[in-house]
């Protein structure tokens, strides 16, 4: 019948999603001047990858999430999900099979948590009792108690619980694919850091695709697979991976956004055991890291080590290396580490 | 003080308990009118209201028709609504009566309603939208929900308002309580008029009542949390 029976159809494992050539004009009423929000967007995301779109504030990123479940239509060019392009389904359809996180997160006040949760697979229809179940599945999944939240009302729940509740009503129907808009961005950094580190061992484990918009250059390199940073008129500047972002930051600009101290960052999104670590001395001394530790961490403590160098276990507490300053170093200057 | 013992005497005489010109036909017929009243604004105003809340087309063009409508004292609707009753063979009393009380209504109704509407939360209305809500769901599933307490009270505004001034319908030989107060002026019979104005009264306050406990009856609890949590710092902050 529609499109959308196909599109987004299957049970597991996250969508393709391609923006091609897209941009987006708004009409500016003052001198009839259309303004552009999104400029030549084209930009694929894989099966089960965070694409982080990051920016300061009015640069398109909500503008280009908005189009992907046709909440904005697209003045020019394509969004595909799984090949499929979006304006040749059903919006509602469509947007009944992709999860979509507001920051404000938008819980109906007058609904219970279960009400909530349970409003997509009402829309498609489920079966009663697997609402229910579903629901209490769902309050587990994010953390919390289903006995003692399914009958609260949001106001009942504290900000963190809310943008909880808020990503579990998403995922209600599993879909393949969510759409996040500063999910995090209304509660304080501790919980904020909470609900990411969980967010992320979620979406790792259900295999999402997930387009994240942040305005934060640590939440988007902590989160993203890949990240697209924006620039003022809807233009993306580079889309690469944290680390590449990083390392290679494409323009200046890159670069001032990402930060001065984008070494610093580096590290902590390597592991220790993605570092060239020294053979295992005798004299292995030092404090051990765990090999999953990040670099970060492992450098703040050598600093304070007596001999600035740590022993590298791994899982079983095997030694497999030592880290010294050094090898940090050379991981982050890679050009120096090449010519040595 | 022996104007008051008088009125309560004609409250307590058995006699005005009875028959066709008794307190319980006066109330019946009083309630009768404003009920149709009511009844016939709501039928109008809901939907209209809900219409250009959701989509505020229209609003402005609205609002304004209802603004002028508000600012006609009811008296020149009772005017109008005599040689329209004659005209439509409707006859004297009760229907002249709803004539004039319906358009005092509607403008209160319609107003706040769309008031309400416009006035749920964006962020709600997106996100109901975005998980895939038509249109009709926004509105049927979100939108009245949350705007429920203030349409609510438009039409406990609009109902009151009709009770106190059913009244007049006595002026164009209808029922209701209005005529103890008419037929005292005209009799000279105060305590009959003060004793009609006094049923009047309790009559707007019961419909006041009636209004609050059907708010809680179908206001969901979550809203009443929501509001009672915002009041709070208000309480303390402004006495
Ligand atoms: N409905 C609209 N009408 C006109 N201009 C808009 C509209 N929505 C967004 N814009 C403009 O488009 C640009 C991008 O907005 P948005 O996508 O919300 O940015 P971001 O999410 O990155 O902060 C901004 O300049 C904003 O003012
Ligand atoms: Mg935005």
């Amino acid at each position: 019948m529609t499109r959308s029976d196909e599109l987004l159809g299957r049970a597991k494992g996250g969508a393709t999603v391609e923006f091609r050539q897209v941009s987006k004009h708004y009409a500016r009423s003052a001198n009839g001047q259309p303004i552009a929000a999104v400029r030549d967007l084209s930009l694929v995301v894989q099966p089960g990858e965070i694409c982080v779109l990051v920016g300061p504030s009015g640069c398109g990123k909500t503008t280009s999430l908005k189009m992907v479940n046709r909440l904005i239509e697209p003045t020019s060019g394509q969004i595909l999900i799984d090949g499929v392009d979006v304006m040749t389904v059903d919006p509602v359809a469509l947007r009944r099979r992709i999860g979509y996180v507001i920051q404000q997160v938008g819980l109906f006040p007058h609904r219970t948590i279960a009400e909530n949760i349970a409003t997509v697979p009402e829309l498609v229809g489920w079966p009663k009792a697997k609402i229910r179940a579903r629901v209490d599945e769902l309050i587990a999944l994010v953390g919390l108690d289903p006995a003692s939240y399914r009958d609260r009302y949001p106001s009942q729940l504290s900000g963190g619980e809310r943008q909880r509740i808020g990503v579990a009503r998403a995922m209600a129907i599993e879909p393949p694919l969510m759409l996040m808009d500063e999910p995090f961005g209304a509660v304080d950094p501790i919980v904020r850091e909470r609900l990411q580190n969980e967010f992320l061992d979620l979406q790792r484990r259900l295999g999402l695709t997930v387009l994240f918009v942040t305005h934060d250059i640590d939440e988007a390199i902590k989160l993203g697979t890949r990240v697209a940073v924006f620039e003022q008129g809807g233009t993306i500047a580079q889309y690469s991976p944290p680390a590449e972002l990083l390392m290679r930051p494409a323009t200046d600009y890159v670069a001032r956004f990402v930060g001065s101290d984008r070494a610093l960052k580096r590290l902590a999104v390597m592991r220790l055991a993605d570092l060239r670590l020294s053979p295992v001395s005798s004299a292995g001394e030092g404090p051990v890291f765990s090999a999953e530790t990040n670099v970060r961490d492992a450098l703040a403590a050598l600093l304070l080590a007596p001999r600035a160098a740590g022993t590298v276990v791994d899982s079983s507490g095997v030694p497999i290396g030592v880290v010294t300053m050094e090898t940090i170093a050379s991981a982050v200057q890679p050009v120096a580490a090449s010519l040595e | 003080m022996t104007l008051l013992g008088a009125v309560w005497a004609w409250l307590t005489n058995s006699v005005h308990w009875q028959g066709s010109d008794g307190i319980p036909t006066r109330i019946a017929e009083h309630l009768w009118i404003s009920g149709v009243s009511v009844f016939i604004a709501l039928v109008v105003a809901l939907p209209l209201g809900l219409l250009i809340g959701h989509t505020n087309r229209g609003a402005l063009v609205t609002v304004s028709i209802m603004n002028v409508g508000r600012a006609l004292p009811s008296l020149a609707f009772l005017a109008f609504a005599l040689p329209a009753s004659f005209a439509l063979n409707l006859g004297l009393g009760f229907w002249p009566t709803v004539i004039a009380l319906v358009p005092l209504a509607i403008p209160l109704m319609l107003v706040n309603t769309y008031a309400a509407i416009r006035g749920v939360d964006p962020d709600l209305v997106e996100a109901a939208r975005g998980m895939g809500m038509r249109e009709l769901e926004v509105l049927g599933k979100v939108e009245v929900p949350v705007a429920l307490p203030l349409i609510i009270a438009g039409i406990r505004n609009a109902a009151v308002t009709v009770v106190a001034t059913a009244t007049l319908g006595a002026l164009v030989a209808g029922g209701g309580l209005g005529r103890y107060i008419v037929d005292g002026l005209a009799r000279q019979d105060y305590a009959r008029l003060l004793a009609g104005a006094i049923l009047v009264a309790l009559l707007s306050i019961t419909t006041e009542v009636a209004f609050a406990v059907i708010e809680r009856l179908v206001v969901s609890p979550g809203l009443r949390l929501d509001r009672e949590r915002l009041a709070l710092p208000d309480a303390g902050g402004a006495r």
